[in-house]
């Protein structure tokens, strides 16, 4: 397949051109100018100019939508909130809506499990529990592009998964005196990415099955994130941060 | 007792003028808009996609109305109903008021128009411009009433029109469709109600005024604010018989 991947100038998204170059033929599309592999593709433009998205979907049969936001965004303050919350409001409608008027059937949207870190640490989240964002719009933003995914996956014959990813750090670099639950590493979340692609859910008839949720993070041994269903298309996280989580087991 | 302040954005759109002087019984409005008022009033030029604009207009209410919408845009939809909401929040959340009356579409009728007893099913507002974007501005409600204590009642309708001034022959009165007498009521309800009557913090109620059908129910809104129409319009879509 030939597969887009939206913020490419990110570390998510060079993790992703690596891991995806594998199997598919990829391109790479960021406001930014950023390294391309030798085999991939790449476009420049804004996730919210129609123009520019429809350039970078027209051709591809799936989408990887990183949700990494661009560089431009202001560090902080009501300007941060108000871009980012364009951004990815309409920005993820601009990209969906280019995906169906493309005839793309895949797309994985990367969103976040923050979304879950207001719950207490003594209970295990699972895809059933209702996310909590809140109001910052690091965390909020995702979520509501992910409702604005759901109701494309409801309308129209693509299917989406949402990767709800943990919080991204590489198991050697990671600092052992702040534990976090959330713990992630960037190559098993591209390794989840590479799983999701596998699946064409654009055919299914019942539109609640052309949409799925998975949650993706480091396998902790007792986790409060529970990756059980990711685990059924063959997630297998390679790096658990032994080093660290060796002294909270039990 | 002095009446609350109460800022009415949008007031120059397609259903606040309809209903200010009914508002204006029950609260102290600050009409805002961006357009002018079709009736002349004066009011203050609040273009809702500016922060500072609405933080000002906010600035001594009780309590606002967000009547503002941009139905099919690609970019003001996502400006007006979705930045737009954002704003009323922030402000609201900066100022100290607590009691907003948000408003947008009915978002079941496309999935339940076959189904009878449709009261507070998932909404389905699908990827249009219009329903996408009230649903975005809902859960910007629900996530700030929750984060911030606030107290969020919205309406949704699909039409909004005067009552009959007299009986109605050979017709049936349109689904989900709420008549202004009624719109007016169930806005001084929500201003006026016990903030623990809305749980959570936020709660979204259907709006209309023909409870006849037994298809769309207004059992919510009943329970909540204790809302129901002022004189059933159904009463005036009647068969003579004998």
């Amino acid at each position: 397949m030939e597969v887009l991947v939206t913020g490419a100038a990110s570390d998510l998204g060079q993790q992703l051109a690596a891991v995806l170059g594998r199997e598919h033929r990829v391109r790479l599309f960021d406001e930014r100018q950023f390294p391309v592999p030798a085999r991939a593709d790449s476009r420049q433009g804004s996730l919210l100019a129609a123009e520019d998205v429809w350039q970078a979907v027209r051709g591809v049969q799936a989408v990887v939508h990183t949700a990494v936001p661009p560089a431009g965004v202001p560090a902080a303050g009501l300007g941060r909130e108000q871009a980012l919350l364009e951004w990815y409001a309409r920005g993820t409608h601009v990209l969906m809506q280019a995906c169906v008027d493309a005839g793309v059937r895949r797309c994985v949207y990367l969103s976040t499990l923050e979304l879950f870190r207001a719950y207490p640490d003594d209970v295990y989240i699972s895809e059933q529990w209702r996310p909590l964002p809140p109001p910052q719009m690091e965390i909020l933003g995702p979520y509501l592009g992910e409702l604005v995914c759901r109701e494309f996956a409801a309308d129209y014959r693509i299917g989406v998964t949402v990767l709800r990813l943990g919080r991204l750090e590489y198991e050697e670099t990671v600092a052992p005196d702040a534990p976090d639950l959330l713990w992630l590493d960037p190559r098993d979340a591209a390794q989840a990415c590479a799983l999701a692609l596998r699946a064409d859910l654009s055919q299914e008839v019942h539109s609640a099955r052309r949409w799925r949720v998975l949650h993706i993070c480091a396998q902790h041994p007792d986790g409060k994130y529970l990756i059980q269903r990711a685990r059924e298309i063959g997630y297998a996280p390679v790096h658990n941060y032994a080093a660290v989580w060796g002294g909270e087991r039990g | 007792m002095a009446k609350k302040k109460v800022l009415l954005l949008g007031a120059a759109g397609l259903v606040a003028p309809h209903i200010t002087a009914g508002l204006e019984r029950h609260f102290e409005l600050r009409l805002a808009d961006i357009q002018p008022h079709p009736g002349g009033r004066e009011q203050l030029h609040v273009d809702i996609g500016c922060y500072e604009q609405v933080l000002a207009a906010a600035r001594g209410m009780d309590a606002i109305f967000n009547f503002t919408v941009n139905r099919g845009h690609p970019v003001l939809s996502f400006t007006v109903n979705v930045l737009g909401a954002y704003h009323v929040l922030r402000a609201a959340v900066e100022l100290g008021i607590r009691r907003i009356v948000h408003t947008g579409p009915q978002s079941v009728i496309g999935a339940y128009q076959h189904d009878f007893d449709v009261d507070d099913p998932p909404p389905r507002p699908g990827a249009g411009y219009y329903g996408i974007t009230k649903h975005l501005s809902n859960e910007l409600c629900r996530v700030f009433a929750r984060a911030h204590d606030l107290q969020i009642v919205c309406f949704l309708f699909n039409g909004l029109r005067a009552r009959p001034e007299g009986p109605i022959r050979g017709e049936d009165f349109p689904a989900f469709t709420v008549v202004w007498e009624d719109l007016v009521e169930a806005c001084r309800l929500a201003v006026e109600a016990d903030a623990r009557a809305i749980a959570g913090g936020f709660q979204i109620l259907n709006l209309h005024s023909h409870q006849g059908h037994g298809k769309y129910l207004l059992d919510k809104a009943a329970r909540v604010l204790g809302f129901r129409p002022l004189e059933p319009v159904e009463r005036l879509y009647r068969r003579r018989v004998g």
